[in-house]
C-alpha cells in the first residue's frame, strides 16, 4: 500500500498536467452543451436522457484516447522497465492508472450536472432517471476504461491501442443486433454481452442488479487481464 | 559469504531464439561484476531478469537470498536499477522524481528529504533539482538514473551499459562513482567496451551469444606493471628474440595478427618502450593493463567464433 499511493499521484499527475485531459473535457461538454440546448429548446422536456445516451457515444471515442497511453506510451519510452523493477506490485501499478483515468472521465461527467441543476432551476424533472443514468455512465465509463487499459498493456503503439479499443468498444455496444442472426444458444450470450442493452435501462430510470453486475465484473475481468498482460514478460 | 546475486543455469527464449543459455554466476557484497560481451551476447537480457523486468525460461536467480520470481517483491527493493536508454518521465522536474521513487522505494516524509539530499549532493545534481528532465542532457540524465536508483539504499547496483552516449570526462565521472559506491553496495555492470570494464570490476564474466565463457578475475585494479603494447608488425618472433636479449622485460602473451604484446616489464614502462625502440620496432599505442582480460576476450572469442 505503501508504493500504492505515489503511484497513483503520479498518475492522476500525468493525466491532469497533460493538456490532452482538458482539450477532451471541453470537446465533451461543448458538443453535450449543444446538444442539451439544442433537445431543450426544441423538446421543451425536463429530461437528460439523450444526453445519456450521446454521452455514452462520445465516451467510445474519448476514452480510447484516454487510456491509449496508459502503457503503450511507458513502454515505448522505457519508463514502464523502471516502474516494474521498482518494488512495487503490478496490481498496484494497473489499478493506479484505471483510478486515475476514472478521475479524469468522472470529472468530465460530472461536469454535465450543470445541465440537471439547469432542469431543477427551471423546470420539475423525474430525477430518478438522472440519477439512475449518471450512475449507468459512470459504470459504463468503468468498462471502457478497463478495457482501454489492458489493450494498452498489450501494445507500445499508442494509435494502435486507440483503435483496438474503438473497435471492441463499438462491438460490444451494438453486439446485441447480431442476436437475431444466431441460434438460440448463443443469441442469449450475445445479448447478455451487450453494453448497450445493460445501459439502456440505466439511462431510463431502471437499475438492475444484474446490470450492475456486468459492469463491475467486466471491469474486475478487464483489469485482471491488464494484469497478466503486464505479467508476461 | 552470501553471494547478493547467485544466477543458476539462466535461460530465456525470445519465441524461437535463444538469448541466453544456462548461465550460472555470483556476486559478492561489495564486488563490481561486470559482464562483458558484444551487441546481442544477452547482456541486458540477465539484467533484465535479475531486475525482475523479464521471467527466466528456466534456471534460477536470487538477490540478497531472494529469488527474483517467486519473491520478485523483496529482491526488487535489494537492487537499483539504471536501465540502458536511462528512461525517465521527462515531463518532472528532478526533485518530483526522485521524491516519485524514493517513496514508490519506500521512503517516508520523515526519511525522504535527507535521501534525496544525500543522492543529489553524491551525484551533484544541486544545479539542476528544479529543471525539467526533459531540459537535462544526457550526463545529467544519467546522473538522476544513478540517483533514483541509489535511493533507499539498495545493497545491489544494476547498471546496463551505464557509459553509453557520454562524453569523455563524463565516462570518467562515473568510472570513479562506480569505484566509491563498491565501497557501500555490490555492483553489476554491463558493457560493451572491454576497457570500462577491465577499470571498474573486480571480475569480469564474457559472455557471447548468450553463453558464459568465462568468469575471470581482474587483478590490475592496483596498479600492475603489466604492459599492452601495439606495434606496428606482426612478426611476433623477430620481437620475442629481441626482448630475449633486454634482461626484466618479457612477453606474456600476444596476439600478433594484431600486433598486440602484453610485456612484463620489471623496471616499469619506460625501460619496456626504450628496449621496444631500441630494436627498431614502431611503438603505436602503450598503456598498463595488468589484467590481461582483452587478450582472454580475444582468445574466448575467437575459439567460439566462426
Amino acid at each position: 500500500m505503501k508504493s500504492f499511493l505515489p503511484l497513483l499521484g503520479k498518475e492522476v499527475r500525468a493525466l491532469f498536467y497533460s493538456p490532452i485531459a482538458y482539450i477532451i473535457i471541453g470537446v465533451f461538454l461543448f458538443l453535450m452543451g449543444y446538444s442539451f440546448t439544442l433537445t431543450l429548446f426544441v423538446n421543451k422536456f425536463a429530461t437528460l436522457i439523450h444526453i445519456f445516451f450521446q454521452s455514452a457515444g462520445l465516451l467510445f471515442l474519448l476514452v480510447p484516447i484516454i487510456t491509449m497511453r496508459l502503457f503503450a506510451e511507458e513502454r515505448k519510452a522505457g519508463t514502464l522497465e523502471l516502474l516494474l523493477t521498482a518494488p512495487v506490485r503490478e496490481s498496484h501499478v494497473v489499478l493506479a492508472k484505471y483510478l486515475a483515468s476514472m478521475a479524469v472521465v468522472l470529472a468530465m461527467i460530472a461536469l454535465t450536472g450543470a445541465y440537471a441543476i439547469v432542469l431543477g432551476m427551471f423546470g420539475s424533472p423525474d430525477w430518478g432517471p438522472i440519477y439512475s443514468g449518471y450512475i449507468g455512465l459512470a459504470l459504463l465509463a468503468s468498462t471502457l476504461v478497463s478495457l482501454g487499459l489492458t489493450i494498452s498493456a498489450l501494445t507500445s503503439n499508442q494509435v494502435v491501442a486507440a483503435i483496438v479499443t474503438i473497435g471492441i468498444s463499438f462491438l460490444l455496444w451494438t453486439i446485441d443486433s447480431l442476436a437475431a442472426m444466431v441460434p438460440d444458444a448463443l443469441e442469449r450470450i450475445l445479448i447478455s454481452l451487450s453494453l448497450l442493452a445493460h445501459f439502456t435501462p440505466f439511462a431510463t430510470g431502471a437499475l438492475y442488479t444484474s446490470d450492475l453486475g456486468f459492469f463491475v465484473s467486466s471491469t474486475l475481468l478487464a483489469l485482471f487481464l491488464a494484469m497478466r498482460a503486464l505479467a508476461r514478460r | 559469504m552470501t553471494p547478493i546475486i547467485l544466477a543458476e543455469s539462466l535461460t530465456k527464449y525470445y519465441g524461437a531464439r535463444l538469448a541466453v543459455d544456462r548461465v550460472s554466476f555470483d556476486v559478492r557484497p561489495n564486488e563490481v561484476m561486470g559482464l562483458l560481451g558484444p551487441n546481442g551476447s544477452g547482456k541486458s537480457t540477465i539484467l533484465r531478469i535479475l531486475t525482475g523486468y523479464l521471467r527466466p525460461t528456466s534456471g534460477t536467480a536470487s538477490v540478497a537470498g531472494y529469488d527474483v520470481v517467486r519473491h520478485g517483491l523483496e529482491a526488487r527493493s535489494q537492487l537499483g536499477y539504471v536501465p540502458e536508454d536511462v528512461p525517465l518521465y521527462t515531463h518532472m522536474r528532478v526533485n518530483e522524481f526522485l521524491e516519485l521513487m524514493g517513496r514508490i522505494r519506500g521512503l517516508d516524509s520523515a526519511r525522504l528529504p535527507a535521501a534525496i539530499d544525500a543522492v543529489v549532493e553524491r551525484l551533484s545534481l544541486g544545479r539542476v533539482r528544479t529543471l525539467l528532465i526533459a531540459k537535462l542532457s544526457r550526463g545529467y540524465r544519467q546522473r538522476v538514473a544513478i540517483a533514483q536508483a541509489l535511493l533507499g539504499k539498495p545493497k545491489l547496483l544494476v547498471l546496463d551499459e551505464p557509459t553509453n552516449g557520454l562524453d569523455p570526462r563524463q565516462i570518467i565521472e562515473v568510472r570513479e562513482l562506480i569505484r566509491t559506491l563498491s565501497a557501500e553496495l555490490s555492483i553489476i555492470v554491463s558493457s560493451h567496451i572491454l576497457t570500462e570494464i577491465e577499470r571498474v570490476a573486480h571480475r569480469a564474466a564474457i559472455l557471447l551469444d548468450g553463453k558464459l565463457l568465462s568468469v575471470h578475475t581482474l587483478g590490475g585494479q592496483d596498479g600492475n606493471t603489466r604492459l599492452r603494447v601495439r606495434l606496428r608488425t606482426a612478426d611476433e618472433a623477430a620481437v620475442r628474440s629481441h626482448l630475449n636479449t633486454v634482461p626484466g622485460v618479457s612477453i606474456v602473451e600476444a596476439v600478433s595478427t594484431l600486433g598486440i604484446y602484453v610485456l612484463d616489464s620489471v623496471d616499469g614502462t619506460a625501460s619496456a618502450v626504450r628496449a621496444l625502440v631500441q630494436g627498431g620496432f614502431a611503438v603505436e599505442e602503450v598503456s598498463v593493463s595488468g589484467t590481461g582480460l582483452e587478450e582472454l576476450f580475444l582468445r574466448l572469442t575467437e575459439e567460439t567464433g566462426p
